[in-house]
Order: structure tokens, then C-alpha cells, then sequence
């Protein structure tokens, strides 16, 4: 990696100011890290199809104007929204600040909240972004629960670009002890025509016989950058059911890595992503099946319109002594005009004899016998388009493994679809 | 022609047969029933030799012959045959192919001189025509594709072709329809002969309406409990397994 | 008796069977690469002047290009300064016109490998260009090839005899920049084919080439060029055999096709290079760049390859589909034993209209082999109509061998139809058990069940390959699996 182009001096001096002395010895060694190794650049495989300058750009710009944090305070329309629509217990992280009116009234002993500042652990070396979120974060929520709590556990990043640029770091650091069973909302929101970066990084130790079902929302601005990367360790006959939908925002780098080192270990995690014109939305994702049996599928689809890149990167590794891991993974995508781009490339590296592993990937269009049939009982071409495209995407938004988020995902899929489809820009595949 | 006696085994920590002993001649047919877990499938992949079994006591002769030293094919190729529960898909090879193979490994060990394609082929199309086969199954993968049936009727057809001296028939009727049922019924019939012994291990007596027994068995917790004539099985029909069970605990 | 899973790792006691070494006096250079070596090569073919500038920009091309390290296969550095990079025996001086005239102690080699050139190029009408250390020995059959108008002979007689074709064409598909490995052959390479075939001829025979290393530390820097001129048809074969040596050698091929205007070239090859022995001492290093240009509209390149040896392999046949209606295909099994590495898949590059490509892959890892898949198929924004199929499957035989898949899916065309889909398995323990209760053994069974899995590819082979092939397939799995 070529060393960052980021202002690493003016960092230095952001993060010196920072609030939370106790978690200074970690960013500064975080600091160091990150100083040494730089950015991913395009010459690293993981990264070959996204450039990362956006995100240098709105930081050095962010760090040369003082590199201030939004001010907290005042509840904002995004999250109030939010809020309102979802019923769940929500915590609230706006612009890198964890909001302190937020879960006041806990489930009791269910739930347990501190924070990281409140016992600090020693700096992790990590992957670049990861890095950079430990040396300017404010501070990070930890969250245990250690029962069966009734109603979804949500936590909402909302960041507002109300200056020139903005960034900001959000730490989460999930445990869910053995035997208990969680729901869990992590919805992404900004508001503002302004540019900004948010880096999020979100750990989870999934115990011994917990269930948990997890459902990421990312519904970002046009102008907004965002990278995140959420780690989960499953114990033994643990399960995770897990979807994420990113709807929005201008760039987006998701990393998901499964650490299943327990054997019984079940995980099932799948995907949508809408694109549209200007977006860039790239999913990375792996699987570590180290001790067998254990089961994981995945399945991600995409619908791209307009000028837009989407990358998908699935990784399946099964370590040698793995025996008796069955590992699926499946990517589809449509894709609906001329400059459109989707780089697929799910990957398998097996080192462990008694397994089952497959994976599938296509790219392509409407069925147009489907098409046909739908003008065919009178509906017009676009419509008949949306109808197939809103039924490639609805069957994942089924899959959502959280109730109560459901039929809000579907309301903006729906906006988001019938944005795509109706835009000038379908190819005129038929003709 | 098999003379076990107080066979014990078992697979891993699990002990199913627990001193099972049973005499079979040649041209009899013998049904052994049982309830589930009861150890009827062991008792078949045992006699046919499959290594995930352990044998912990007891001894089975097969023509005289230690049966327990000999290795799968070569308790195939003395004559054993075993028509599989749930008969394995091979793709890519070829039906025909793998008969041909089969009957040529037996013919060798018997001295004999192996089939060229023409004499196979000539006797698979005999031997289809008696079972009512397609000969289209030749063609295709082994069970790959076959409906539940189909596999049956395959099981019987190799059955037909290698001619064993001692088959058994491992729930040949599970899943079947009644038509099939009936194909494959006579199919076994067909090969009933006095050189030959056949034993069929089934849950249901709805199959020995059709391939009637010279002795049914009753096997459970890992033994026979009870021995009789066909009308074992009626009796057994009615009133279910726990009335031997029963009798057995007692 | 022993159960399946201690009989899995098994010992190989196959001898690699084309072991030896001839004894003949080799006329080679000194190890080392400088201009001068470039040189020399060039000189001892009385090459023309455009021949040995072509090479000297090669080299120093490739003085500034770095070997790449991203395939998934670990060696120890090679030293390009302790290779020799020409080696011919010494009956070179006047070629033989007939195999008559032949070095006996080297048709006895061919007798050995199994390659009875009389015979077999006479009942099979195949005719036989045998590459022996850089240098083409007998070129039969060439008679009734030029009643056809085909142009079948080794590399270097084409640049004395054909200058302008070879001009043309080399390089216009794996340009020199292309890669370090092609840089390095431009530079020096020894020998190889040339074919042509004209306007509308349909090629009367198939085409079949023999390669050998012999002296140590000799690299094989073979390269071959076969143009397929309007509306014809040609089937070439290539097949390999090495002997055992202790010292890695290493083998940096370059193959380029040109099918113009409904043409269809058939590349086949099945490849026996010594893959090293159970420890992983010895053995080729393959690492070759094979590409087809469907230049013209409804031309057809198919690469077909059975590939049981070298102790690494490194290689990609590839396609460009450019001409509209194009159509590109590889079929391939890769067999990895022991402690062999192979990285190796396909490119499929989309570029006309209505441009189609299938993609079947099988790969077998047993032993400690690491076996990976790696293919791109990359339909570009004018593609309009593109449409690919790929099919990955691998077949893991013991716990210590590993498979993998990478594949690269980039499309930029929103017509296109791209379908991917890979497998992983074993042979199951029912599978064995089936078998061996229908009487056979469990050796015949694995032969059998590994035959099966590749019979997708092996029925693309041409005949006399498709059973070579299989005998291979068999023999390079002895042993893996109890």
C-alpha cells in the first residue's frame, strides 16, 4: 500500500483534541497504524474497483477546516423519522456522538450499556479504515444483553453535513451472551446536501447457543461517502440470521467478515443493493468456517440503473479440519442500462475434505417471456418492468430477519425502485 | 447357504445388533421386520460388508466361508448382493457402464471370460425386456435424475444381471406408489430360484402380499425376537410392534 | 482390513514412467541471461534482422517488469542468471529431411515416451513436429499438408521461409509488454510451431506437437503460432512428457491464435510434465501464456486441456471475442498430486456482438495439492448480446489438499447474460461403497467416479487424446485415495 494521501499532520492534531483521555493511548497507537500502512489503493486486490479519492478528499478537507465534530443536541428530522416508524429500543449515534438521552429506559437486565471510554482495551491492529475509526472516534458503545428483550435493539448512526465537509467514526461493540437472543436494527441515515465521510465499525461476539438476527439499513445521501466494517464471531450452535439493504448514498465500501471457530455454528446473511445514477456500492464479504459442522449461505442481489458500479466480493474460506461445512453463496444482478457496471467475484477456498460448497452468480435482465406475459394482460412496458424488477427485489426484503423493520424497508425499496425504473435512462432491452 | 450367529455391533458409541442370529438355505425366503432403529439396514450393510460398522461379537459364514475377512467387492463377487435403501447417485457414469464393470469383476473371479459390449448389451436388453425396463436406462448416469422408483427398479435390474446367490433387499419398497411397487414385486419374483436366497427387510407387510416368504423375523432392540411364516406378518400388522416388544422386555 | 480413511494418503509408487535422460552431447549456452545471450540465440538460427530486433526490445522490456505474485502458489525465487537458455543436440547441424535420417538413440527416446512417430503418424495420419531441446528434429507428413496449402512446420523455419506471415501475426496476440513471462519468451525463445492454414481449407489431418526438456537448467521457451485464415478448420494437438531431474525447471511458453472470418482453430493439450516427486522436489514450473483472438466475425476458438503434471502451473488460455457472433470455449482438467500448485482458469474477453463463451472447469486436488480456479470473464460496454456459461466444479480427494475458485465477473453491458455456477465435493464414502458391493475394486471405483466427474471435458478431446487422457487421469491419481 502507498502511504496515505490523507494530511496526516493535521490528523495528528484533530486527534490530540479529542475528548475521552482514556481512550488516547489507543488512537495514538491507532494513529501510528494507520500512519504506517496508509489506504488501500487500487492495486490492492480487495480494492482493485474502488477508488478510494472521494474519501481522501472529504477528509483532508473536513481536517484542514479544524476538523470539528457536529455539534450534539438538538434531535434532527432523519432520526425523528426513524424513531417514530420503527418500534425498538433505540440508541443514537449522531455524527460520532453517542446521543445520552438515548435508551434511557432499558428492558431490565436484558440489556447493558457502557461505554468503551468507561473501560478502555488496548489498541487491535487493524485494517486501515479500522484503524483510522480507533484513532478519531469519540467513543464507542458497547451493548451486552444477556436475555431475551422484547422489542428489536436499534441503533441509529445519523450524521449531518451541515458544513462544507464532514466526518465522523462510529464504534459498536455487540455481545450476546450464551443462551440469550437478540434482534438488531443498525440503520445508517444522513441528512444535509453537504459532502461527508462516515466510518463505522461494528463488532459482535455471537455466545454459545444465542440466536441473533441482525438487519443493516444504509440509507445515505448522494453526497455522502461511507465505509464500515462489522466483524461477528459466532460460538458454538450459535445462529445469525443477517440482511443488509443499502439504498442509498454516493460511496459505499461494506466489509462483513463471520468468524465460525465453534462447531454447529448456522449463519444464513443476504443483501440488496439498488443503484442509481452516481452511486457506487461495493459488499465485501467473508465467511471463516474453521471447525465443522457448520452451515453458512448467502445470498445478494443487485439492481443497477443509470451510470453507477456495483462490486461484489464473496469469500468462503474452510479451513483444513473444517469437515462437515456446508457454505453456500449466490449473487444476482440485473442490470437495467448501458452504463451500469457490476463486478462480481465470489470466491472459494477450501482446505478440508468432507464439505459442500457451492456457489452460483448471474447477471443479466428481465425475463422477457415475464415481460411479454405482464403487457400481455395490459400493462404497459414500464410498468411491466417495475413489476419484475419490484419482484427481484421483493423476495429479499421478505428475508428480513427483524419483524418490525420490515415494512419499513419495504416502503423505501418500493420509493427507491420506482426512482430507478422510472428514470430515462432504461436501455431498450426489448428492441 | 448364511449361518449368523449372536451377531453384536456396533458404530461408534451405538450398539445395534446385540446378538442377532439367523439361518438362511438356499431358495428361501426370509422377511425380517421391525420397527425404526431396530437394526434391520445394519443387519444388510453388515452382511454386505460396509466398514463404518464395527463387529464387537459373534460370527457369520457365508458357504462355509468366514464372511467377516472378506472385503465389499469380494463378498460381491462371491455372490452377496445388496439393493440399497437409498441407492447413491454417480454422475457421469454411465449406467450401462457400471453394470458391465460389475458383471465383468464377477466373471473374472469366477474364471470365466468377461462380456464384450455386444453379449452385455444382448443379455441388459433380455433382462430389461423380463422386468419391463425402458432400455433407455441404460444411457443414463447412474440414478442420476431417477425418481424414487426408478432407483428400485435399477437396484433390481443389476440384481438381474449379476445373478447373486444371496440378495438382500434393503426396504426395496420405502417410497413406492403401488404401481411400482407391483414392477418391482416382480421383479423379485422373477429371480426367485432354489439356488438362490433372498432376504427383504422391510417395515410394512404390504410388500409380502406380493413376494411371498418362507419365513418372517421380527427384529428388535438388535435381535430376532420372533420367527414364524407369513402370517407373522399379518399378525404383526394388526397389532403393531409393541406387543412384541413387549413380549421381548418381558 | 483398513478402513477408507487410512488408505486415503496412500503412497504414490508410480514412477513418473518417462523418467530417463538421453544421453546425447548437448550444444548449450553457459546459464545467464544478458543481450548477449539474445543474441547468440538469434545467431545460431541465422534469424533475419527483424527477428533479433524484435527479441532485443523483449528483453529489455523485460528487464523492467516485475514477476507477478498475486497467483495463489508459493515457490522459491527462481535465479534467471543460473539457467541456460539454449540447448540443441548436436545432430542440429544438418536437419534431417526424413526420419530416416534421424539420431536412432533419439527415436529410441520417442519409442520410450510412447510416441512411435512412424506408426502412429502413418495409421493415424497425424503429422508429428517433435520438439527435442529447443530444436524441431522430424517434421513428417509435410507433403500432404502443402497439397493443401497448410503451412505446418517448426517456428524457426517459418521466419526463414515464411518471413511475412510471421511478421503479421507474431505478437499481435500476446504482445510483448504483456506480461513477464511473454516478455521473457519474446526474448528467447528457442522453438516451436507454425501453422497456417488458408482461405476455406479444411485442415485434412489433425496437428500434433511433442516437447522435451533434456539438459538441466534449461528452460523450455517454446512458442507457437497458428493463424486460421478465412473459413478454415484446424485441430491441433499438443502433448508433453519430461524427465525426471532434481532442479526445478522451468517452462515459460507463448501459444497465440488468430481465427479470422469464420474460422475455428481446436487447441487441445494434454500435459505430463514431471510434477516433482511426493516431497515436492523436482518438477516443472509451467508457466505458459496461451491467448486466441476471434478476430473475425463467427469465428470459433476452443482450448481444451487435461493437465496432470508440473509441480506449478501458472496459466490462463484465453479468448477475445472481437468479431461479431464470435464464440469461445475451454474445457479443462486440471489434476493436482501431492505437493503440486496449479493456478490456472481462463479469460473470456466480450467484445463484439453476440460474442458467446462456455467455460467448463473440473479440478481434482488430492494428496497436498493446492488446486485454484481463477477466470475472468469480462463483457465490455460495446458487447452487445454477450452470453456466458461457467461451470466450476472441484473434487477434493483427502484432508490435505485444498481447492479453490476465483472468479472475476465484470460486466459492463447490460445485455449481457452471464451465469456462473461451482461445486465442491468429495467422494463420498456411499458413492465407494455402491460400487465396491457391485464387485468392483475400490481403485476401478475412483478411476470410474473421477471419470465421471471430468467426462464433460474429456468428450471435447479428439479421439486418440481422449484416451491418453483418461490412462493419465488414472495414473496420476494412484494411491490418493484408500
Amino acid at each position: 500500500m502507498k502511504p496515505s494521501s490523507l494530511d496526516i499532520d493535521r490528523l495528528r492534531d484533530v486527534v490530540r483534541q479529542l475528548p475521552n483521555d482514556a481512550l488516547m493511548p489507543s488512537r495514538e497507537a491507532a494513529l501510528a497504524h494507520f500512519d504506517e500502512h496508509g489506504l488501500p489503493t487500487l492495486r490492492d486486490e480487495d480494492w482493485k474497483y474502488t477508488d478510494l479519492s472521494p474519501l481522501v478528499d472529504i477528509s483532508n478537507r473536513w481536517l484542514r477546516a479544524g476538523g470539528q465534530q457536529q455539534a450534539p443536541g438538538d434531535r434532527r428530522d432523519a432520526v425523528e423519522r426513524v424513531l417514530g416508524s420503527i418500534d425498538a429500543t433505540w440508541f443514537v449515534i449522531a455524527d460520532g456522538t453517542i446521543e445520552p438521552w438515548t435508551a434511557r429506559a432499558l428492558e431490565s437486565g436484558a440489556i447493558e450499556v457502557s461505554r468503551l471510554s468507561d473501560a478502555p482495551a488496548p489498541f487491535v491492529t487493524g485494517r486501515p479504515l479500522a484503524d483510522l475509526n480507533a484513532a478519531l472516534r469519540h467513543d464507542g458503545l458497547r451493548i451486552r444483553i444477556t436475555g431475551h428483550p422484547e422489542k428489536p435493539v436499534g441503533i441509529l448512526l445519523a450524521d449531518r453535513a451541515g458544513t462544507n465537509a464532514g466526518v465522523a467514526q462510529s464504534c459498536v461493540e455487540i455481545e450476546v451472551a450464551p443462551g440469550a437472543s437478540a434482534e438488531l436494527i443498525e440503520y445508517h441515515v444522513s441528512e444535509g446536501d453537504e459532502d461527508h465521510y462516515a466510518n463505522s465499525v461494528l463488532t459482535m461476539g455471537i455466545g454459545d447457543d444465542a440466536d441473533v438476527k441482525h438487519v443493516r439499513i444504509q440509507n445515505r445521501s448522494i453526497r455522502h461517502v461511507q465505509t464500515g466494517r462489522t466483524s461477528l464471531a459466532l460460538g458454538r450452535n450459535a445462529t445469525l440470521r443477517m440482511a443488509s439493504y443499502d439504498l442509498g448514498g454516493g460511496l459505499i465500501r461494506n466489509d462483513i467478515d463471520i468468524d465460525l471457530s465453534q462447531p454447529g455454528a448456522n449463519v444464513a446473511f443476504d443483501g440488496l443493493y439498488l443503484a442509481g445514477d452516481g452511486q457506487h456500492i461495493d459488499n465485501h464479504t467473508r465467511v471463516d468456517h474453521r471447525v465443522g459442522p457448520s452451515t453458512s449461505s448467502q445470498e445478494y442481489r443487485g439492481i443497477l440503473n443509470g451510470k453507477c458500479r456495483c462490486v461484489w466480493n464473496g469469500k468462503a474460506i474452510v479451513h483444513k479440519g473444517a469437515d462437515g461445512t456446508d457454505a453456500k453463496q449466490a449473487n444476482h444482478n440485473l442490470l437495467l442500462s448501458e452504463k451500469a457496471e457490476i463486478d462480481a467475484k465470489p470466491e472459494l477456498e477450501i482446505y478440508a475434505e468432507d464439505v459442500k460448497c457451492s456457489h452460483g452468480t448471474t447477471v443479466g435482465q428481465l425475463d422477457e417471456t415475464a415481460l411479454f406475459y405482464l403487457r400481455s394482460r395490459g400493462l404497459d412496458k414500464n410498468h411491466a418492468i417495475r413489476v419484475l424488477t419490484h419482484a427481484f427485489a421483493a423476495d429479499l426484503v421478505r428475508r428480513a430477519p427483524v419483524s418490525a423493520v420490515m415494512e419499513a424497508i419495504a416502503e423505501i425499496v418500493e420509493t427507491r425502485l420506482a426512482e430507478l425504473t422510472e428514470s430515462d435512462l432504461i436501455a431498450d432491452i426489448l428492441s | 447357504m448364511l449361518e449368523i450367529k449372536d451377531l453384536k455391533t456396533r458404530i461408534g458409541d451405538a450398539e445395534i445388533l446385540r446378538g442377532l442370529s439367523l439361518s438362511v438355505k438356499k431358495g428361501e425366503v426370509h422377511a425380517i421386520m421391525g420397527p425404526n432403529g431396530s437394526g434391520k439396514s445394519t443387519l444388510a450393510q453388515v452382511i454386505a460388508g460396509h466398514e463404518d460398522y464395527e463387529v464387537t461379537g459373534g460370527t457369520v459364514r457365508y458357504n462355509g466361508q468366514d464372511l467377516l475377512e472378506l472385503a465389499p467387492e469380494e463378498r460381491a463377487r462371491e455372490g452377496i448382493f445388496l439393493g440399497f435403501q437409498y441407492p447413491v447417485e454417480i454422475p457421469g457414469v454411465n449406467n450401462a457402464y457400471l453394470l458391465k464393470a460389475a458383471v465383468n469383476a464377477k466373471r473374472k473371479h469366477q474364471g470365466l471370460d468377461e462380456v464384450d459390449a455386444f453379449e452385455f448389451l444382448k443379455l441388459a436388453r433380455e433382462r430389461m425386456a423380463m422386468l419391463g425396463m425402458d432400455p433407455k436406462f441404460l444411457n443414463r448416469g447412474v440414478n442420476e435424475g431417477f425418481s424414487g422408483g426408478e432407483k428400485k427398479r435399477n437396484e433390481i435390474l443389476q440384481m438381474a444381471m449379476l445373478e447373486p446367490r444371496l440378495a438382500i433387499l434393503d426396504e426395496t419398497d420405502s417410497g413406492l406408489d403401488i404401481d411400482a411397487l407391483k414392477a418391482v414385486a416382480a421383479g423379485v419374483n422373477a429371480l426367485r430360484s432354489p439356488e438362490r436366497a433372498i432376504i427383504l427387510v422391510t417395515h410394512y407387510q404390504r410388500l409380502l402380499d406380493y413376494i411371498e416368504p418362507d419365513y418372517v423375523h421380527v427384529l428388535s432392540q438388535g435381535k430376532i425376537v420372533r420367527s414364524g411364516d407369513k402370517t407373522l406378518a399379518l399378525e404383526l400388522e394388526e397389532r403393531g410392534y409393541d406387543w412384541l416388544r413387549e413380549a421381548a422386555t418381558g | 482390513m483398513a478402513t477408507e480413511s487410512e488408505n486415503i494418503e496412500h503412497l504414490v509408487n508410480r514412477r513418473y514412467e518417462h523418467g530417463f535422460v538421453t544421453d546425447i552431447a548437448t550444444d548449450s549456452l553457459p546459464p545467464g541471461l544478458d543481450e548477449g545471450v539474445v543474441r547468440a540465440i538469434s545467431a545460431r538460427k541465422n534469424e533475419p534482422q527483424f527477428m533479433l530486433e524484435w527479441r532485443l526490445q523483449a528483453y529489455r522490456q523485460w528487464l523492467e517488469m516485475r514477476e507477478p505474485e498475486w497467483a495463489h502458489v508459493h515457490y522459491p525465487k527462481i535465479k534467471y542468471n543460473e539457467i541456460s537458455y539454449f540447448s540443441a543436440p548436436k545432430s542440429d547441424e544438418d536437419r534431417p529431411k526424413s526420419l530416416d535420417e534421424v539420431d536412432p538413440k533419439l527415436l529410441e527416446t520417442y519409442d520410450k515416451l510412447g510416441i512411435p512417430l512412424h506408426e502412429r503418424a502413418r495409421l493415424a495420419g497425424v503429422a508429428v513436429d517433435a520438439v527435442f531441446d529447443s530444436v524441431s528434429v522430424a517434421t513428417t507428413f509435410k507433403k500432404k499438408l502443402s497439397e493443401a496449402g497448410v503451412i505446418f512446420c517448426s517456428f524457426s523455419e517459418a521466419v526463414q521461409e515464411h518471413p511475412d506471415l510471421v511478421r503479421q501475426y507474431l505478437g499481435t496476440v500476446v504482445p510483448r509488454r504483456d506480461n513477464f513471462f511473454a516478455a521473457l519468451n519474446a526474448a528467447v525463445f528457442s522453438d516451436g510451431s507454425f501453422v497456417y492454414i488458408p482461405k476455406g481449407v479444411r485442415c485434412p489431418m489433425e496437428l500434433s506437437t511433442y516437447f522435451r526438456i533434456n539438459a538441466a537448467n534449461t528452460g523450455q521457451f517454446e512458442r507457437t503460432l497458428i493463424v486460421a485464415d478465412e473459413g478454415s478448420h484446424v485441430s491441433y494437438l499438443e502433448g508433453c512428457t519430461a524427465p525426471m531431474r532434481d532442479e526445478n525447471q522451468l517452462h515459460a511458453a507463448v501459444v497465440e491464435l488468430v481465427a479470422l472470418k469464420d474460422a475455428e482453430i481446436k487447441y487441445s493439450t494434454v500435459q505430463n510434465w514431471y510434477p516433482g516427486d511426493e516431497n515436492g522436489v523436482g518438477g516443472i514450473y509451467n508457466f505458459v501464456t496461451k491467448r486466441g483472438d476471434c478476430r473475425g466475425a463467427n469465428s470459433k476458438i476452443s482450448w481444451t486441456q487435461v493437465e496432470t503434471g508440473s509441480a506449478i502451473t501458472w496459466k490462463y488460455p484465453s479468448c477475445l471475442l472481437r468479431g461479431d457472433n464470435s464464440v469461445g470455449e475451454f474445457y479443462s482438467v486440471a489434476v493436482a498430486n501431492n505437493m503440486q500448485q496449479a493456478d490456472t482458469g481462463t479469460k473470456m474477453i466480450h467484445i463484439g456482438r453476440n460474442t458467446s463463451s462456455t467455460i467448463v472447469s473440473k479440478g481434482i486436488s488430492a494428496g497436498r495439492a493446492e488446486n485454484a480456479y481463477r477466470g475472468l470473464v469480462r463483457v465490455m460496454p460495446q458487447a452487445h448480446g454477450a452470453r456466458n456459461h461457467t461451470q466450476c466444479d472441484s473434487l477434493l480427494i483427502g484432508k490435505q489438499c485444498g481447492a479453490h475458485t476465483f472468479p472475476y465477473m465484470e460486466i459492463k453491458n447490460p445485455t449481457a447474460r452471464v451465469e456462473h455456477e461451482a461445486t465442491t465435493s468429495k467422494i463420498s464414502a456411499d458413492q465407494l461403497f455402491y460400487c465396491r458391493q457391485r464387485g468392483i475394486s475400490e481403485e476401478d471405483a475412483v478411476n470410474m467416479i473421477v471419470n465421471g466427474f471430468c467426462k464433460e471435458v474429456f468428450k471435447e478431446l479428439p479421439m486418440e487424446f481422449a484416451v491418453e487422457a483418461q490412462a493419465l487421469l488414472n495414473v496420476s491419481l494412484e494411491g490418493a485415495v484408500g
